[in-house]
């Protein structure tokens, strides 16, 4: 449990990446394409075992013990989809465009903060969680203990009644064995959906 | 139907079912939105020739492309040989739209240029090839932002907006050079909701933040005292439907980001923007405020979120948001406010995210009849004078009032109940402000 949290906390004091370090984090996401040498066996049973740890921790709303899931280097970015031409020669994913996430570890903490507010009328009653992370695949970066890790994502919500959003997702990260596990280092988050069919993304990814 | 029997703009009340009947949705795309001028994109999204976005005005999809000559032209999506839709990007770059279906193909001006076996048309008695372009709307802009409409008895743009531009100035001409929207195109996501409710809120309604926001404020805000909401130097202004309620704080909304390093660039910018606006002008900028230009955009300053409620039926809506920023503003500062309107007012926005579910289930209850046969309280009117005659516009002491809501109801009732535009009244500009807008 982190203790950092604990408190009203002085943001501007967490960790955060400098735009440079961002632009450059977002640039090896991009880059991510599975090409060093696959991770196979034990450690791939490791990386499995923490992506269903990670996604039952979120289903528990323990957003605490996910804040500690993530590197104080973290860059966690979900940005837009555009329906583009296929001859249209502009990148898709742009780190200068608008973003539905585009965050330090800084910012993760204050959304934490605004959960942990108890004022925050849309999630109480709270809302119920299920995670399903599939299709896991790793490899090898060249650096010691650090792993480019692809797979899928299926997040489901429900709350009150009727109330409910089905995203499926796919996910790049950056992983760095830890101690007890790993750390999430990069994240890069793809939702299909050009248009967001659901109201918010009160969730973390 | 009379929507004057649904709305009492004088104390206050609106019948429910305004949000939630078909059929008064019906007539809303008809004598609403088809009438009224509506925000279709800003001019720095399509700067070269050929560039194009696609948007709604209301449920019409609509294609917004820049000609050779520098216009700015907005026609139908939809190809009037069986009606498919021709564009399907959002945006992008070319010098034709090629409908899938059968190749007829549209120029940058919606005009029809050729089509395949050609032949076959030429041989056709009474086929004209100038009668069968994409539908082209009238099109305006004001600094930067392209209305358009399809309704040829409307008033110009300039009258629509009347003395509401001089307002608008305090977010859109603060600097030389003019404003773009940052890069990526629109920030979309759906509501189960009616339209409207988004509308009045930014319209003129602050008094929600003060509970729906307490908990999105509050790891932001709560170290350093929160946000001032007094209606001791604030105001309500409306016109035609327009309204802006806002503060003298110059960045209260903007403070909500929680970036020192923005609000310390904001300040370094006020005496500059008080030469070119004025002392009044000069603290809308950032300030503590919201802001709908009838019917359905609406602006929150300090964020400079921009976005459109489109209608996608009586009960569900798109937001389709934009960040707005001076031209010359540094590129860090830019990337600053990217980041700050993103966490705040975005469908991830630790603000926005509060306020869904408010509007849906405002919506929703009206399933209910005997819900839905009742009236909503509209009447918050706090005694206050003003105490400046120097403002255009119906001009109300104090943001915290539903005097704004009230006026864009009496305007929605006003188009619905209208036989044609002759019977909609405009107000008239006053010399003072539209010559300072120009």
């Amino acid at each position: 449990m982190s203790t950092a949290l604990d408190r009203k906390p002085d943001y501007s004091a967490f960790p955060r990446l400098s735009l440079e370090e961002a632009r450059a984090a977002a640039a090896d996401l991009l880059a991510m394409k599975g090409a060093g040498a696959p991770v196979e066996g034990q450690m791939l049973g490791r990386i499995e075992r923490f992506y269903r740890q990670e996604a039952r921790i979120l289903d528990e709303e323990r957003y605490e013990d996910w804040y500690d899931l993530l590197a104080d280097d973290l860059f966690y970015w979900m940005p837009l989809r555009e329906n583009r031409f296929r001859r249209d020669s502009r990148s898709e994913l742009d780190p200068d465009s608008m973003a539905f996430f585009d965050e330090s570890k800084a910012d993760i903490a204050v959304r934490i903060g605004r959960l942990k507010s108890n004022l925050v009328w849309t999630e109480d009653p709270p809302t119920r969680h299920v995670y399903i992370v599939s299709n896991v695949e790793a490899f090898e970066t060249g650096v010691d203990g650090e792993f480019e890790t692809h797979h899928v994502f299926t997040q489901y919500r429900n709350r009150s009644e009727h109330d409910e959003a089905t995203l499926f997702g796919r996910r790049r990260d950056l992983i760095r064995a830890v101690d007890d596990g790993f750390q999430i280092v990069r994240r890069l988050i793809l939702l299909p959906q050009s248009v967001l069919l659901t109201k918010n993304l009160s969730v973390f990814f | 139907m009379k929507a004057a029997d649904l709305v009492d703009s004088s104390f206050g009340t609106i019948g429910r079912r305004i949000f939630w009947d078909p059929a008064i949705y019906e007539l809303e795309l008809e004598r609403v939105f088809a009438r009224s001028w509506l925000f279709v994109a800003h001019e720095s999204q399509i700067e070269e020739p050929g560039a194009f976005v696609t948007t709604y005005m209301a449920q019409d999809s609509v294609i917004v492309a820049r000609a050779d000559d520098g216009a700015i032209n907005v026609f139908l999506n939809s190809c009037p040989h069986r009606g498919n839709r021709v564009c399907f990007a959002d945006s992008g770059k070319g010098r034709a739209f090629t409908c899938n279906y059968h190749g007829w193909a549209f120029g940058l001006d919606g005009a029809l240029k050729k089509m395949p076996k050609m032949g076959l048309y030429k041989s056709t008695p009474g086929f004209r090839m100038e009668d069968w372009g994409l539908r082209r709307a009238r099109v305006a802009s004001y600094k930067g932002l392209v209305f358009a409409t399809f309704c040829e008895e409307a008033p110009s743009l300039e009258q629509w907006l009347g003395d509401f531009r001089w307002y608008l100035d305090a977010v859109l001409d603060v600097e030389d050079g003019g404003t773009e929207f940052l890069p990526g195109g629109a920030t979309r996501s759906v509501m189960r909701c009616n339209w409207k409710f988004p509308a009045d809120n930014f319209v003129g309604d602050i008094y929600h933040a003060l509970w729906t926001h307490l908990g999105g404020a509050e790891p932001t805000l709560g170290r350093h005292g929160g946000v001032i909401v007094e209606n001791e130097g604030s105001y309500q202004v409306s016109v035609n439907g327009h309204g802006w309620e806002f503060n003298d704080s110059f960045f209260g909304n903007a403070a909500t980001m929680g970036d020192r390093e923005l609000l310390r660039y904001m300040r370094s910018r006020q005496e500059a923007i008080t030469a070119r606006l004025g002392d009044f002008r000069s603290k809308m900028w950032g300030s503590v405020a919201s802001a709908t230009i009838f019917p359905n955009f609406s602006f929150l300053p300090g964020y400079f979120t921009f976005r459109t409620f489109q209608p996608k039926g009586p009960t569900t809506t798109e937001i389709h948001a934009w960040t707005l920023v001076p031209k010359n503003m540094p590129d860090d500062i830019k990337d600053r406010f990217r980041r700050g309107s993103m966490r705040t007012f975005s469908p991830s926005g630790i603000l926005e995210m509060d306020d869904g579910e408010n509007w849906e289930h405002s919506t929703s209850a009206n399933a209910g009849w005997v819900t839905r046969n009742q009236k909503l309280c509209y009447a918050m009117a706090p005694a206050g004078e003003v105490e400046r005659d120097d403002l255009p516009g119906e001009v109300t002491a104090g943001q915290l009032s539903d005097a704004n809501q009230r006026l864009f109801y009496k305007r929605w009732a006003e188009m619905m109940d209208a036989e044609s535009w002759a019977d909609i009244p405009t107000a008239g500009s006053d010399a003072r402000y539209s010559e300072a807008a120009e």
